[in-house]
């Protein structure tokens, strides 16, 4: 079914309450991804990221009831997955495991990678792929919560006022963070593209 | 070179390129369904364990103010046997009975003071069994030398 006929997730979240398992199944279908990507930049692990995703979704169907509408479904589920995130990378420690490094064959299309494999580009000096772990590692090396702030802006497209709400900071903690998380990965990409 | 920040956005965006491969995120919704499932049934078992353990409990359970009681009852009984109004055997029971039998010097059993048949003929309405055995196990009333008390005695 195309996602512009179904219910809006207020709708969804509604007849979720209600007991109808479908519904909860179509916010699935709608958030899962972009769930699993956060989870998945922030741990660099694939199977920690699908545990993960299950249990952020489990998590949610059973709080769902408690759900009251103040934040949209997509913030309320995005918090869910970055606490629970947050709190198994500190149990685990540190384990990192790039395991989606080869990218979706989509990448070639896109405008962005397009733009930086061009000539005349400094990056196209450098192999893409292998700039790509470098920013992988670099990632991991950042604490959680400015990772978890790179995930949600540079790669998931976020608004800094929506991370705000995710994490349950001003906006002008989401900015700061953001900006030193920058800066630190320009230094690490930067020394190893000076090796 | 330094990455500026535009390059640095735009590698960043790439990642969005990394997803698991085709048909995951349906494996992972039917992987979803079966873990809510079990984790339905296993709360299930759960729950009837639970439910059946607190009904048992709930015959057996006494209610908080029988404590009180039971101590109050406990405490009733305690100041009354203290006070000895509860057992006759008592030190003091037993100094009444010395007042009233006093042995001889041969062991047998005399009144501590002259005899007078007056005093038997008031005392007779009194000589009538008494529904409680005597704690010392001895004749309440010894004429010369002979119990005539009509308790039973195992000396006889």
């Amino acid at each position: 079914m195309d996602d512009a006929s179904q219910p809006d997730d207020e709708t969804l979240v509604r007849q979720t309450q209600g007991g109808d398992t479908r519904a909860f199944d179509v916010l699935w279908q709608r958030y899962s991804p972009r769930v699993y990507s956060l989870i998945y930049n922030m741990t660099s692990n694939h199977e920690d990221a699908n545990d993960l995703l299950l249990e952020v979704f489990a998590k949610a169907y059973r709080s769902i009831s408690g759900f009251r509408g103040k934040s949209s479904f997509y913030t309320w589920i995005h918090a869910i997955a970055v606490n629970m995130t947050i709190n198994f990378v500190k149990k685990r420690g540190r384990r990192v495991q790039m395991s989606l490094d080869d990218m979706d064959a989509n990448v070639q299309n896109d405008k962005d990678y397009i733009e930086m494999t061009a000539t005349n580009t400094p990056l196209r000096e450098v192999d893409l792929s292998e700039l790509q772990k470098r920013l992988n590692e670099a990632m991991m090396k950042l604490s959680l919560e400015h990772r978890a702030v790179v995930t949600m802006f540079d790669i998931q497209g976020m608004p800094h006022a929506e991370i705000a709400q995710v994490l349950r900071v001003p906006e002008a903690t989401v900015r700061s963070r953001l900006f030193y998380a920058h800066r630190q990965l320009q230094n690490y990409l930067e020394e190893f593209r000076n090796k | 070179m330094m990455l500026d920040e535009p390059q640095l956005q735009q590698l960043l965006k790439l990642k969005r390129f990394e997803q698991p491969p085709p048909g995951y995120f349906d494996d992972a919704l039917q992987e979803f369904h079966r873990r809510q499932r079990a984790d339905l049934l296993r709360q299930s078992a759960l729950k009837i364990w639970w439910e059946r353990s607190t009904s048992s409990l709930g015959q057996f359970r006494i209610p908080a103010y029988a404590y009180g009681g039971v101590f109050g009852v406990f405490c009733v009984l305690a100041a009354l046997v203290g006070s000895g109004a509860l057992n006759p055997g008592t030190e003091s029971g037993l100094a009444t009975l010395e007042a009233q039998v006093k042995t001889g010097s041969a062991g047998r059993l005399t009144l501590n003071r002259q005899f007078e048949w007056g005093e038997v003929e008031r005392a007779s309405l009194s000589l009538a069994p008494s529904i409680a055995p005597s704690k010392a196990s001895l004749p309440r009333y010894v004429l010369e030398g002979r119990p005539v008390s009509t308790e039973v005695s195992l000396s006889f």
